[in-house]
């Protein structure tokens, strides 16, 4: 059974007197696919980073499981929880895909023999077999998004997180992305402003704005309500028309 | 956008390529030091044999000749100019007239043309012959601080990102300049380079969180292996020994 989260009370601001978040608190059940939408600078990927504690809250805490992120936990907390990062570029700074899939479990000591078994198995998870010796900045952005998720896959982690994983992507590689995250048995939180995917991949999902959660509940509950979407910077009007229209 | 790497020509394979990356560095500077040593003047026959034993490993290496002459030009304006000046430099016109002396101080400029055009082509083998993290990976095993190393890996990972981040910027510039950029240019291009150095740092700041959320530690992991072999120390000595040789034995 993969780890659930507990965030409870947090806040952080990146420079005094300008919270980013203030006081939110979530509970993720483990193996749910939990959504996570907002507007722009709303704090959504700022809250992400705090998962693998990458960001450390001023107040309040994030457990992974049973194991608080705190500074002596993150050897842990890393291992647990895997960050996929909104640009593929800002993830993959090896020369090729194997050794960008390899960082981090080399990192985490396991011997090579595992490493590359860990390696072949996250590739052929995403149809990237054959891939080893590409040079990851030369593949397509739908490919690179592929190999930034291996990175994390080869980790094995019980948590995915992940940063705006539909934006830049054509439709059929969302559909594609979505039946990859849909088949995936860990716990997933996804942050992202694509509301559509969202709604569709997500068992719950929480609406933050300014840095405070709003509201939680099931996606389609929350995105029939206007008047809450639109106070939220989410109005989903034109969708409706267009997918009516269609 | 398609770059070009320095060691595009890592993959083939040659005696030279399969050597243990440690020992082609060691090997490498150890024949800089011996050709770069030598004097300027009298030895343009130690500085022809150096050449021979150099162009041979060229050919060893099979890389194509086209590619690696490309690779000197970019830094042959810079070796000529020594070549040239070097002569001048040391020159004393108060006793010789320059037309009565030209031959020991022509010899001397072609020494130094040599020296340095040899010492470049063997940086050139080194990079090509082998791929730039492995290099890196073993300067690392050859006590060089992790520092340097990891810096050298993000750079070269990295320069194309900005190469492309430039061109994205030029595009846009061009995209919204009719004609020729008539008024304010410096300021223009002064504004693009502090976007890309702003884009950098953030982009920097990313990678590294990106870094650190995959359990990095301030050191680059390592997957492959590197094995010493008995006939890649051989090898190497004999090609220093053969230069030696030369160098102290005729």
């Amino acid at each position: 059974m993969p780890a659930g989260i507990k965030i409870e009370d947090l806040s952080f601001s990146y420079s005094p007197g300008r919270r980013v978040l203030k006081s939110v608190s979530l509970e993720i059940g483990p193996g749910e696919k939990f959504g996570i939408i907002g507007p722009s600078g709303s704090g959504k990927s700022t809250l992400l980073l705090h998962l693998n504690g990458v960001l450390e809250g001023e107040t309040g805490s994030v457990t992974i499981g049973n194991i608080p992120v705190t500074g002596k936990n993150l050897p842990e907390v890393r291992r647990l929880v895997g960050l996929v990062f909104q640009n593929p570029d800002d993830q993959l700074f090896n020369p090729t895909v194997e050794e960008d899939v390899a960082f981090g479990p080399l990192n985490f000591g396991l011997p090579a023999a595992d490493v590359r078994a860990r390696v072949m198995a996250a590739l052929a998870m995403m149809n990237l077999s054959g891939f080893e010796r590409e040079i990851s900045h030369h593949l397509s952005l739908g490919e690179r998004k592929r190999v930034a998720l291996a990175t994390v896959l080869s980790m094995k982690p019980e948590v995915l997180a992940f940063d705006e994983p539909f934006s830049n992507l054509d439709p059929s590689m969302v559909m594609q992305l979505m039946e990859i995250m849909g088949s995936m048995v860990s716990t997933q939180v996804i942050v992202s402003q694509s509301v559509l995917p969202v709604i569709a991949i997500c068992n719950r999902m929480a609406i933050l704005k300014d840095g405070e959660i709003v509201a939680v509940g099931e996606p389609r509950t929350l995105a029939k309500d206007h008047v809450l979407m639109k106070a939220s910077g989410l109005d989903l009007s034109l969708y409706r028309t267009l997918c009516r229209d269609l | 956008m398609r770059h070009t790497f320095i060691d595009k020509y890592s993959h083939l394979d040659s005696p030279v390529h399969r050597l243990d990356p440690r020992v082609k560095i060691i090997a490498s500077l150890a024949a800089i030091i011996i050709i770069t040593t030598e004097p300027v003047s009298g030895r343009l026959l130690n500085l022809c044999l150096y050449s021979a034993i150099t162009l041979s490993a060229t050919v060893l290496c099979r890389i194509p000749a086209v590619y690696l002459l490309k690779r000197m030009l970019i830094v042959s304006p810079f070796i000529l100019m020594a070549a040239l000046f070097y002569p001048v430099s040391v020159m004393d016109t108060r006793e010789v007239p320059f037309i009565s002396n030209w031959r020991p101080l022509a010899e001397a400029g072609l020494s130094v043309f040599l020296k340095a055009s040899l010492a470049l082509l063997i940086l050139i083998l080194l990079s090509t012959t082998e791929r730039f993290h492995r290099l890196l990976m073993a300067l690392r095993r050859l006590k060089v601080p992790a520092i340097v190393t990891t810096i050298s890996a993000l750079l070269y990972r990295y320069i194309f990102l900005l190469a492309d981040e430039m061109l994205r910027t030029a595009r846009a510039r061009e995209s919204r300049t009719p004609g020729v950029l008539r008024r304010g240019r410096l300021k223009v291009y002064g504004n693009q380079v502090a976007v890309i150095f702003l884009r950098s740092w953030e982009r920097s700041q990313v990678i590294y969180k990106s870094m650190l959320s995959r359990g990095f530690a301030g050191e680059f992991p390592d997957m492959q292996e590197m094995r010493l072999r008995s006939s890649d120390i051989v090898l190497s000595l004999l090609f220093v020994a053969l230069l030696l040789l030369i160098k102290f034995f005729i």
